[in-house]
């Protein structure tokens, strides 16, 4: 008979994760659902800027992702709500055994809803194999931040993604039309990492998405206005297309990388939401 | 390749000619700002950038979305062609790459409707979208002049680097001697690029630029530019 823990070794673990937002009589947003499955939770909802808008951490215990694991986080903000969920720490992708690893994050956003998606960087492991979807669904008046920095490699330690593969799809839809599409098919050793118009030989790669709104040419220019420091061979730009920003970096450092998002998000959201950026606590443990 | 009849070969040249008038001389896809950064400052940086648009980007998305376009057409699968018109225009990174598209897309819908010999019916498809794709109308003409989908990618990836290569040569600058070397060299590539980008699977689609969509990102606030992506 198997045990318990050499199943997971061979068949990986599936966890997955519903969480509902919603706003209730007074216009504050609830923690209205929430089911878990394996190893991923969150702590209790946190309300660091005032009742309207409610702050998440998500958990993912084990501390990092294995070849045949699968992680899929779902989450409705019903209109109306606002939420920002983020993460305590950098998700580690690691070595695959032969299967790949999976995430797929579904994220709809009712009328008027607010959600931000503000992770860590995710770094992948030499070796990693991972299948990454992201699916964004935006109702009318509905405004979603978020961003992804990923690692290619364990870059502190001087590791390069010398392994493995990556397959990422991102989609954002606003009222039932793709505004939106990434695609990513990268294999390690793939000349897009080095490609002067891919990867560059840089190691972070991230890209932050604002949709639903559409910014003004003072927003935008001040959100353009910053530039990336502490890296030598950090870029980045910024386009608008209609209602979506696409804010990219690209660098050697995820800490750079996410030091630039956060003073971007800090310019864009009171633009976006009418709020000024509220930094989780989290961020600077 | 598939044998191309003769009567193809002429309106394969037509359509793949820097004399269509779609206005594709007026776009760089960033190589303007990619000469401003000094990531391209010679024939050796030209070549090289421009190489790596092609293998990175340009036969991991737009190529392989003609072929798909074409096959759609061909068997006169409108809504398939509309499906992958509305997945290549979701997938332009930046505003200029989008607006680049669309524009050619509908400078080329509004010529094929002037021109004889094709299926009117499929135009007025086009016509009564609202957004349409530069692959996506060239996909309908070489399809309906029965140009061989191998035919029509290599085409479409040739009237692409031709276009690089003279903006580099505009930019750069780069002389006529060191322009057409830089086609020679990048043009023997595109045969085993077509081929791959026709049979190439969904899931190893990818438009994953990264430094190309920050470059192209960067150009819509360049001072000085001569093109308009």
């Amino acid at each position: 008979m198997q045990t318990a823990s050499k199943r997971c070794l061979q068949e990986g673990w599936a966890a997955s994760l519903r969480l509902r937002f919603a706003q209730d009589e007074s216009k504050d947003t609830i923690l209205a659902e929430r089911q878990h499955k394996g190893p991923l939770a969150v702590q209790k909802a946190l309300y660091p800027e005032g009742r309207a808008v409610c702050h998440v951490i998500l958990l993912h215990p084990p501390g990092g992702v294995a070849g045949g694991d699968s992680l899929a986080i779902g989450v409705t903000a019903s209109a109306g709500s606002q939420a920002l969920l983020t993460t305590p720490g950098a998700g580690k992708w690691y070595r695959s055994s032969g299967n790949h690893a999976s995430q797929s994050l579904h994220f709809q956003l009712g009328a008027g809803s607010v959600l931000e998606w503000l992770p860590q960087e995710s770094i992948l492991f030499d070796g990693a194999d991972v299948h990454w979807q992201t699916r964004i669904e935006l109702e009318a008046g509905a405004c979603y931040m978020g961003w992804e920095i990923v690692c290619f490699g364990r870059t502190a330690s001087g590791e390069k993604f010398g392994n493995g593969s990556l397959r990422q799809k991102t989609e954002v839809y606003c009222q039932g039309k793709r505004i939106w599409g990434e695609y990513a098919a990268i294999n390690a050793g793939d000349d897009l990492l080095s490609a002067q118009a891919g990867l560059a030989n840089r190691t972070v790669a991230g890209t932050f998405i604002v949709a639903g709104v559409v910014f003004s040419d003072e927003a935008l220019s001040r959100a353009r206005a910053i530039e990336v420091t502490g890296d030598a061979a950090g870029i980045c730009g910024i386009t608008r297309i209609g209602n979506l920003l696409a804010i990219r970096f690209l660098g050697n450092s995820s800490e750079m990388a996410k030091q630039y998002f956060i003073e971007v998000w800090s310019v864009l959201r009171p633009f976006a939401c009418g709020r000024a950026a509220s930094i989780p606590r989290i961020w600077n443990t | 390749m598939t044998q191309m009849s003769l009567t193809a070969l002429p309106r394969l040249l037509q359509l793949s000619s820097p004399m269509l008038p779609v206005g594709a001389f007026s776009y760089s896809q960033g190589l303007e700002y990619a000469i401003e950064a000094r990531f391209v400052h010679d024939a050796a940086s030209a070549l090289a950038w421009i190489d790596d648009v092609l293998c990175s980007g340009v036969s991991r998305f737009e190529a392989p979305m003609v072929a798909r376009m074409h096959t759609a057409w061909q068997q006169q699968d409108s809504a398939q062609a509309l499906a992958s018109n509305a997945l290549f225009i979701s997938s332009r990174e930046t505003a200029e790459l989008r607006a680049e598209t669309l524009q050619m897309g509908f400078s080329l819908v509004r010529l094929l409707e002037q021109l004889d010999e094709l299926p009117q019916a499929q135009i007025a498809i086009l016509r009564a979208q609202q957004e349409v794709s530069f692959p996506c109308a060239f996909a309908l003409a070489a399809a309906a002049w029965n140009i061989p989908p191998d035919a029509a990618v290599n085409a479409y990836l040739w009237s692409w680097l031709e276009n690089q290569v003279s903006a580099a040569m505009k930019s750069v600058p780069l002389g006529q001697v060191a322009g057409q070397r830089i086609l020679a060299t990048l043009g023997r590539k595109l045969p085993a690029l077509a081929e791959t980008a026709s049979g190439l699977d969904d899931d190893m689609l990818s438009n994953f630029s990264p430094m190309l969509a920050i470059v192209s990102s960067r150009h819509e606030t360049q001072y000085s530019r001569l093109f308009r992506s």
